[in-house]
């Protein structure tokens, strides 16, 4: 697991019950952050087992000692009744010192943290290859459970992301192709994405592998990921943007380096290609209802940075006005089914 | 016309047409209904009373800080009703709309609110709440108290206070009307750059959004220029800094940061109506505007903001905890200086709320850790308070059952607080439910502070008091819904479920989501019973009528005056011996309320004309929404002539002669009150000042 590594270091195991403490009984399975499969989302997860678990010594202990002064001194019992007490120098230099050393403390892990997901340049990917290397040197090929996957200084794949009003588009720049609404990735191989939109602010988010990043127009921001695990992850807006935001999804499918390859070799022979009008026209406002995919071969090269250069040069995507204060007959919207 | 608009125009309505009232719309029909219905019935009432006179010379031209602060939290207290009726709808939505097969009602898809629809209820949901529910609550408290525990007969400037009120009312009035006629914005209670451009939103919206909260800004700003005038040049003889109770620090405290935050905002609102009026290019995405920078304006004044409303209800606590440990506040000193400390933070933080836009990790970090530092004096409170429990004789009435959950929340929002203060963990729950549950822990802390200061000023200011049992009941379900809906609410940001979605596409939130709507069934009991509390008490006055002080172990100085205050306040101005000035005089046998002699009270006169700028202002408001120019520029040209006008009045003020005193204060009751064990526990160097023995 990546998650190990990290953890091991800070001595936090325990720390992993306290999600299971949280709803004691019920799986953990729905709770997303708490199952990461990245190691930028561990890296995120464990910074905050580590930051919950010092403020809940103090705020237990606060909320504790007002239970306990709450109950021992109320009223009809007169229990050692002292108005007189008031101030007390001790007390104040805990009740100052505590809180600061403990911000201290706090402020130590979390600029160590801020390295560690820095989304331009994430350290826990770094640091996850690295562990990963030396577990797939440890543990033979025939007894290992879990071969390693990851080879450091893999090449990065590399994804440009653009958000229209409502879609997502992902293009693979080095390949020529480009994918709607859905995202590809292999596993265990580093991911750097560039994001900008073609309309209003949205926020890339897929709650098991990476923390979000604004995707703002006229602008380029950046994101990396490393997957540890194949499988099926949602991703979506986390930034309101509009009508169609709520079904503004993608899927996330990571897989092998294998079936990674043989998904770009059939992307190259899709029927569509993606150029400039055909983004104008993927960039009108659609709501698209059941996310569906689609994908494009012949990408126009350098589209990503054109369709930066085009907004901040003023191009707008207008939403049309039945689109906003008429949302129950959605004229000159398209809504895809 | 500078700008491009969808639809058509006139000079005569500008933008408005019989289409844009809603009453197709059968939530809005239903909503207008009520309003119109509820407005009739109150108006048939006054009427049938004759009332209006009264009204007129006592309330609506009135300029008494008691009567301002009373009117601030009557309409604070409508339009958190209102912001609740909101929050009701998008819980209902949220449970109705999840998956791809729920259904549809209303012409909605999923659920009964389409989209746009219910980004409008968020988005008045939110700016209703902050600006128009918690603030004027606040400042009605403030208000009524502040002028009482200073020692002062009114504010510093009695007119100005009316004015901030009436245009607080105006922006109040605005929000309401966009209910009615035309639309609310979509883009959220902070304006989501560049969703509130013209070309994404299109309407009238964003412009009612933009006006309504651009005039209550105007009307909160004057109101701290005018706390922060009294509390520096008002202070009674012998009230100095240290003597100065707690609640009136953090008012102070508090109006320092309105005062300097509030001009930011209207500064960017301004810039963003540049942008929608006149085609400037400020904060569009193209042609040289920088989108963040709306952002960062937006924060520099949004998180002072929540400072703004959190520090008097820190204030409410410590005041309303020493009174019912029947004890001194513990650590008055740090008490004090925590509130400061914390409005200046609260200046170096507010890149907090945009930690995903992609700053280096050095800006990051430096916010990031920066926002931990407002946990420090947060924690001094927290311990303090703790404190001035132990070793105290704790009673629960209600206004002291308000402040204890008030305390709980605020150990949980502190706690959450300090997770989003992490750029690393903020990644993962930014913009998330989480958040959501993280500010409302915080804002409704200031709520349980709030009506548990109402519960403990109610009987000072009216001289009655509120009926006991049924506040205990609005207490038990308020509390239970809290916990209901936010407890569902965290737990669903960590399954990873974002804020402002109007269709959930993740079936496995659904639990939770009921969870939360029975919460919220909680909250609509409580609200039964905070309605059937207010007529019980009044219907039967009579019976809880009392003259004192009626907690008896009340300890500053504003229970020093009669229950109800007399419209003068103090017949003679107190000497201030002491902190906790009135424990001290119960401890000294010097609690009578009678002087030994009386005064001359020189006192403000009515005036009307601040209701009247305050309406020009609504009219101002609208007509700038629809683009009626004639209305915008008669409206104006009102305002400045009102404005000239009420600058050659000449008597402003009158004289209440001593006889007149004397005669009005025979009529009071003066009951003396029972020494407490407490009072003689007291901080600060004691002087006796009397009238006869000045200082
Ligand atoms: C220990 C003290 C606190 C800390 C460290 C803290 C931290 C934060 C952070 C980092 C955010 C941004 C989260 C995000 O957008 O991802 C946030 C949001 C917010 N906080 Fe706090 N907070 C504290 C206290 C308060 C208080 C006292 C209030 C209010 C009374 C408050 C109200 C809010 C609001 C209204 C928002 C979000 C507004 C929005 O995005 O719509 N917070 N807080
Ligand atoms: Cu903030």
């Amino acid at each position: 697991m990546d998650r190990r590594g990290f953890s091991n270091r800070l001595g936090l195991r325990w720390a992993r019950l306290i999600p299971l403490l949280a709803l004691s009984g019920c799986s953990t399975r729905a709770f997303w952050l708490f199952h990461p499969r990245g190691a930028v989302a561990a890296a995120e997860f464990h910074v905050m087992l580590l930051d919950v678990g010092i403020m809940l010594a103090i705020v237990l202990t606060a909320g504790l000692m007002a239970l306990v002064f709450l109950y021992r001194y109320r009223k009809p019992r007169r229990q050692a009744y002292d108005p007189t007490f008031v101030k007390s120098n001790r007390i104040e230099v805990l009740v100052w010192g505590v809180p600061l050393l403990t911000v201290g403390v706090l402020a130590y892990f979390s600029y160590q943290a801020v390295f560690a997901t820095n989304p331009y340049h994430p350290k826990a990917i770094t640091r996850y290859e690295k562990t990963e290397a030396r577990k797939g040197m440890a543990v033979g090929p025939a007894g290992a459970l879990r071969p390693a996957i990851t080879v450091p200084g893999k090449k990065p794949v590399h994804v440009d992301v653009i958000t229209t009003d409502w879609q997502w588009l992902f293009i693979y720049p080095h390949r020529h192709i480009a994918s709607l609404n859905k995202l590809v990735v292999p596993v265990g191989t580093p991911v750097d994405f560039r994001l900008t939109s073609a309309t209003v602010v949205n926020d890339f988010f897929i709650p098991k592998l990476v923390g979000e990043i604004d995707v703002m127009p006229g602008m380029r921001t950046k994101q990396a990921m490393i997957v540890s695990k194949p499988g099926v992850y949602s991703g979506y807006s986390a930034d309101y943007s509009g009508g169609g935001f709520s079904w503004m999804e993608f899927v996330t499918k990571v897989v092998t380096a294998g079936q990674y390859r043989r998904w770009t070799h059939r992307m190259a022979h899709a029927r569509r290609s993606l150029t400039d009008t055909t983004f104008n026209r993927i960039a009108a406002p659609t709501i698209n209802l059941a996310h569906t995919p689609k994908a494009f071969a012949h990408v126009q090269p350098g589209l990503f940075r054109h369709v930066v250069q085009r907004v901040m040069q003023g191009k707008v995507y207008a939403t049309p006005t039945a689109m906003t204060e008429n949302m129950k007959k959605p004229r000159g919207v398209r809504v895809i089914h | 016309m500078f700008v491009h608009l969808q639809g058509p125009w006139n000079p005569l309505t500008g933008r408005l047409a019989w289409s844009d009232i809603p009453y197709r719309n059968a939530i809005v029909d239903g909503a207008f209904a009520f309003v119109v219905i509820g407005a009739l019935v109150i108006l048939t009432w006054i009427t049938r009373k004759r009332l209006w006179g009264y009204l007129w010379r006592e309330w609506i031209t009135t300029v008494d800080h008691k009567k301002i602060g009373v009117m601030y939290t009557l309409l604070g207290l409508v339009m958190l009703f209102r912001g609740f009726v909101d929050a009701v709808m998008m819980r209902t939505q949220q449970v109705l709309a999840v998956g791809p097969h729920s259904p549809g009602f209303l012409g909605a898809l999923h659920g009964y609110l389409t989209p746009y629809h219910f980004g409008q209820i968020y988005s008045a949901h939110g700016t209703l709440m902050i600006l128009f529910a918690i603030t004027p609550i606040l400042q009605g408290l403030m208000n009524a108290i502040v002028p009482l525990q200073v020692g002062a007969r009114d504010m510093a400037f009695p007119y100005l206070n009316a004015l901030g009120f009436w245009l607080t009312a105006a922006g109040a009035s605005l929000l309401m009307l966009a209910l009615f006629v035309g639309d609310f914005s979509h883009a959220g209670w902070i304006g989501l750059i560049p969703l509130t451009e013209l070309p994404y939103s299109p309407g009238v919206g964003v412009d009612y959004w933009m006006w309504a909260v651009q005039i209550g800004g105007v009307g909160t700003t004057l109101a701290s220029i005018n706390i922060i005038a009294t509390i520096v040049k008002m202070r009674a003889p012998g009230m100095t800094w240290g003597r100065l109770p707690i609640f009136s620090w953090t008012a102070l405290s508090t109006s320092v940061v309105g005062i300097s935050a509030f001009p930011v905002l209207a500064a960017a609102l301004a810039l963003l109506g540049l942008d929608r009026y006149f085609g400037t290019h400020f904060f569009t995405a193209g042609m040289g505007g920088n989108l963040m920078l709306y952002t960062n304006f937006f924060w520099i004044w949004g998180h002072p903001e929540v400072y703004f409303v959190v520090l008097p209800a820190f204030g409410i606590i410590s005041e309303v905890v020493p009174t019912f440990s029947e004890k001194p506040l513990f650590g008055y000193a740090t008490m004090a200086a925590a509130s400061v400390a914390i409005a200046g933070f609260s200046w170096m933080v507010w890149l907090h709320h945009f930690f995903t836009m992609g700053a280096g990790p050095g800006v990051n970090a430096f916010f990031g850790i920066a926002s931990m530092l407002v946990g420090i004096p947060t924690g001094v409170k927290v311990f303090n308070w703790t404190f001035t429990l132990y070793k105290g004789r704790i009673r629960f009435e209600s206004p002291m059952m308000w402040a204890v959950s008030a305390f709980a929340l605020l150990l949980v929002g502190g706690l959450t607080g300090m997770m989003l203060a992490f750029p690393a963990i903020d990644f993962t729950v930014h913009n998330s439910v989480f958040l959501v549950a993280h500010f409302h822990s915080m804002l409704l802390l200031i709520g349980f502070a709030a009506l548990g200061g109402i519960s403990y000023w109610f009987p000072k200011i009216f001289g009655f008091r509120l009926n006991e049992t049924l506040g205990r009941r609005a207490f038990a379900f308020f509390a239970g819904g809290t916990f209901m809906v936010f407890v569902p609410m965290y737990m669903l940001g960590f399954m990873g479920m974002t804020r402002r979605l109007d269709y959930i596409a993740h079936p496995q939130w659904l639990p939770l989501l009921i969870a939360e709507e029975v919460g919220i069934g909680l909250y609509v009991v409580s609200v039964y019973y905070v309605a059937k509390q207010f007529y019980v008490s009044i219907r039967d006055r009579a019976r809880s009528r009392f003259a004192g002080d009626v907690w008896g172990t009340s300890r500053s100085l504003e229970w020093l005056t009669y229950s109800p205050v007399p419209f003068y306040n103090y017949a003679v101005l107190p000497h201030v011996n002491s902190r906790d000035e009135w424990a001290w005089r119960r401890s000294h046998g010097v609690a009578s309320r009678r002087p030994d002699h009386y005064e001359d009270i020189h006192l403000p006169r009515n005036s009307a004309v601040p209701v009247i700028l305050g309406a020009l202002a609504t009219i101002l408001g609208f007509g700038l929404t629809w683009r009626i120019w004639w209305m915008t520029d008669a409206a104006f040209a009102g305002i400045v002539m009102a404005v000239i006008v009420r600058a050659f009045v000449r008597n402003t003020s009158w004289t209440l002669t001593a006889e007149e005193v004397e005669r009005l204060e025979q009529g009071f009751e003066d009951v003396p009150p029972t020494q407490t064990p407490a009072d003689h526990a007291l901080g600060g160097a004691v002087v006796l000042e009397t009238a006869d023995n000045p200082p």
